[in-house]
């Protein structure tokens, strides 16, 4: 019983600082994940709005077709695609780069990704 | 570069002057557009537009000209269900007119021309077409159609199809140059 005492002190201090840097690790991801946004970039009119849009990496960007008819979003460099965007829908990705992007449908319309 | 615009405004001039792109009627605007006969001249507008796309879809060879079609069918689709579903909504009845007759005519013209050409020529017809085309309803829809157009919804309508055939005409002088080189 004598033993056990400091033994338990022991694991406890050795714990601790297990236990500290654990919670620290899995606060500092909570932090990463939650400070995470959402951007949207609105398709009315024929353009993509706005044309430009500066997110960090690993943020989502979601279209949201307001227009009148279809759209795409297609990196230009064969990266992401959206496929058909009807009228009313969305279509959302996670950032990983710098990207110039176009509507397939409408190669007129362009638009770019800049991370910050 | 001067002898392809001297020959796109040639196009387009012969194009108005045979009656292939035709809004004589209201062009001189006489008379105040009502809401019924808006809508008959917008439905007709872009119903001509996917017969001449249907048509470059089965002609053409050309892939560029191939997408143009298409998107020209599905676009004006779409705007025709919108507007069919607004008119719908309102209660307006469509209503022929001057306007919407002489669409028709120009359109029967342009038809037997397209039909008559085949390869390159074809691509050149259709494509020149579609530039004068859409000049002449953006000018219509700009001056005539979005003025008088009484109800607010329609209006609004109208006023979000503008955009749309702007890119149109930008996309169409894109694959003009292309097709004309």
């Amino acid at each position: 019983m004598k033993n056990k005492i400091p033994e338990l002190g022991i694991k406890v201090l050795l714990l601790f600082p297990i236990l500290f840097l654990f919670s620290c690790h899995s606060s500092d991801q909570q932090n990463a994940q939650s400070s995470r946004r959402t951007d949207t970039v609105v398709i009315q009119q024929m353009q993509f709005v706005p044309a430009s849009i500066t997110v960090q990496k690993g943020d989502s960007i979601v279209w949201i077709n307001k227009d009148m008819v279809d759209h795409t979003v297609k990196e230009e460099k064969n990266g992401f695609y959206s496929d058909t965007i009807h009228v009313g829908k969305t279509w959302k990705i996670a950032a990983t780069e710098n990207a110039n992007y176009v509507c397939t449908i409408h190669p007129t319309m362009k638009g770019k990704i800049v991370i910050k | 570069m001067k002898i392809i615009k001297l020959l796109t405004k040639s196009a387009i001039c012969f194009a108005v002057s045979t009656g292939f792109i035709s809004f004589s009627a209201n062009a001189q605007k006489a008379v105040n557009l009502t809401d019924p006969e808006i809508a008959s001249i917008a439905v007709t507008a872009n119903q001509i537009d996917i017969d001449y796309a249907k048509i470059a879809e089965q002609k053409s060879h050309d892939q560029a000209v191939i997408n143009f079609a298409q998107t020209m069918a599905k676009d004006h689709q779409s705007v025709i269900d919108q507007a069919v579903a607004l008119v719908t909504k309102l209660g307006v009845t469509p209503k022929d007119n001057a306007t919407s007759k002489s669409l028709k005519a120009g359109e029967a013209k342009t038809i037997k021309m397209l039909k008559s050409k085949s390869g390159k020529a074809f691509d050149k017809a259709y494509i020149n077409n579609e530039v004068g085309y859409h000049k002449a309803v953006i000018k219509e829809v700009e001056t005539a159609l979005i003025p008088d157009a009484k109800n607010a919804e329609l209006k609004s309508l109208l006023q979000n199809v503008l955009p749309v055939l702007k890119s149109h005409l930008s996309h169409a002088e894109m694959v003009q140059k292309e097709v004309n080189k």
